[in-house]
């Protein structure tokens, strides 16, 4: 969208509001995700059900988020950003609040896992990364990326405790109506994407004529697409165990659970300044580069966590680097959909992407704790990532950072 | 477009975190235990303060100290959260499912906050 356009549009599509409401966006839906931790103990002991049930419930809401954002991805490429997420925020909605009613584990799989599972996919960052992709010039979109993606975490770093503190105060029945409430507030600030309409059945100048069916066929038989897709599983993986399975850990080595509440809570803050430095990064500089340092850094810090000493200031040291690591992939890796792919079907090549981090995620947390359970100790997952990290930083070098012939301009 | 882009995603952040301390001093008055309040609860003092002036104001409240937290000015006790706020405590509240970090910063803008407009 250049300056002339933007005049000639009502002050609603104005690209700062814009912005702005991309980023609502990605806060709130990012950061209900969050809290729902918090919940596993009330609603597990009001429905005396044993905790496999409220994480069988997780699960399935993780699996639905990872199967469905290709699809969320294809609606919001078809049908524009914006509708995607309102039918979204009305799904995220109707999930946290009819958790409310679930008073048997299958209403609680349906409501918590389907309904909010979906509801997260169809209107999570990579939508709103695709809508801004589109509406920001090409030299301000890594920048774009970096900021939603700094928006989501920022989310996370502020709902987590606001929920936290809702329960005592207002009850978790109430609390869950309020995020249901502030979920479906979303519909509201979807409103200014609307300006981004669906790329219908035509090619915007500089884009590929292919159609979508073409376009998904043509990117997963592009070598450097299935180098992405196979090094995002493994940001999904490392993530995920980390995130699960740090504060076991650090228990295992004394650390008190305040204090590993403070150093994962130092994840979030820092992430937010590693997902924003990374989108400035990524339109000033190659990204496949970065990109694969990133993971090699990875690597590199969990080797020196796990071979020192678990200590409070080398967990605070380990925390705030990895934090910085945390989902600085994502600005490199959606824009490097954007060079090679364009932006006409990014939402959906992106969703793709997004699915193997997803089946990485399931596979940190599963093997996290078999593996655990196997040993006694985690030891063998922290270097099975260490391995991953490695090898994500191999794949991610021979890609090849331009547009692939196949979606060359109409 | 956005010609100062820094500038611009520092307003976002700064203006949500803003509106999100505001929300969170409400909440966090709300889900503060009144003063008849008994049982387990979290106790937080003015930070700086030393684990054995907590711990004298504790027992001074008659309540039983259960475990300290890594941060000397946060305790879990079990007593009477009125008796507690009498010993010198900024604030009692139910052992809440997030850092009690985060709860005693906030008890503490809470507290000040509240003195300053005479809530």
């Amino acid at each position: 969208m250049n300056d002339t356009a933007s005049r000639t549009l009502p002050w609603y599509f104005a690209p700062m509001l814009v912005l702005v409401c991309g980023c609502i966006v990605a806060i709130i839906n990012f950061g209900i995700r969050s809290t729902f931790g918090l919940f596993t103990l009330p609603i597990s002991e009001a429905n005396q059900w044993p905790r496999e049930i409220f994480s069988l419930g997780i699960a399935i809401q993780n699996l639905v988020w990872g199967i469905a954002t290709p699809i969320a991805g294809m609606l919001a490429d078809r049908f524009g950003a914006a509708r995607v997420i309102m039918v979204g925020a009305v799904l995220y909605g109707l999930g946290m609040a009819g958790i409310n009613l679930a008073n048997t584990p299958f209403l609680f799989y349906v409501t918590a896992g389907l309904l909010v599972g979906t509801g997260v996919a169809l209107s999570s960052f990579g939508i709103v990364m695709a809508a801004l992709g589109r509406i920001v010039p090409p030299e301000k979109r890594s920048w774009a990326f970096g900021l939603a993606t700094a928006s989501g975490s920022l989310g996370q770093f502020i709902f987590a405790p606001l929920a936290g503190a809702l329960i005592p105060a207002y009850g978790w029945p109430a609390t869950l109506n309020i995020l249901a409430a502030s979920s479906v507030l979303l519909i509201l600030f979807a409103m200014p994407l609307l300006v981004q309409k669906g790329v219908s059945n035509k090619a915007a100048i500089g884009e590929t004529s292919l159609t979508m069916t073409q376009a998904i066929g043509k990117a997963f038989g592009h070598n450097s697409y299935l180098l992405l897709v196979s090094g995002f599983f493994v940001c999904g993986f490392q993530l995920a165990f980390v995130t699960v399975h740090l504060p076991p850990y650090l228990a295992d080595h004394g650390i008190s659970k305040e204090f590993a509440g403070l150093a994962m809570g130092l994840i979030g803050l820092f992430n937010m300044i590693g997902a924003y430095t990374a989108g400035v990064m990524g339109g000033k500089m190659e990204k496949r580069v970065p990109l694969a340092i990133i993971y090699l850094l990875r690597s590199i810090v969990v080797t020196i966590f796990i071979l020192t000493p678990i200590t409070q200031v080398t967990t605070l040291i380990f925390t705030a680097t990895l934090g910085v690591l945390w989902l600085s992939t994502v600005p490199f890796t959606m824009s490097l959909i954007t060079v090679m792919f364009g932006t006409r079907y990014m939402a959906t090549l992106y969703g793709f992407v997004f699915l193997s981090h997803q089946v990485g995620s399931f596979l940190g947390v599963w093997l996290g704790g078999k593996l655990y359970d196997m040993y006694g100790t985690y030891d063998p997952v922290w270097w099975l990532g260490v391995g991953l990290g490695v090898f994500a930083f191999l794949v991610h070098l021979p890609i090849r950072e331009k547009r692939a012939e196949s979606f060359a301009a109409a | 477009m956005i010609r100062r882009p820094h500038r611009f995603a520092f307003a976002v952040f700064g203006g949500v975190l803003a509106l999100w301390l505001v929300v969170m001093l409400f909440v966090m008055r709300d889900a503060a235990l009144p003063a008849s309040a008994e049982g387990t609860m979290l106790v937080v003092f003015e930070p700086g303060t030393s684990e054995e002036t907590a711990f004298a104001a504790i027992t001074q409240a008659g309540a039983k100290p259960i475990r300290k937290t890594d941060f000397g000015f946060i305790w879990v006790v079990n007593g009477n959260a009125g008796a507690l706020q009498q010993a010198g405590a900024l604030g009692t509240y139910k052992e809440l499912p997030i850092s009690p970090v985060i709860a005693g910063c906030l008890a503490v803008v809470d507290a000040k906050a509240a003195d300053a407009f005479g809530l």
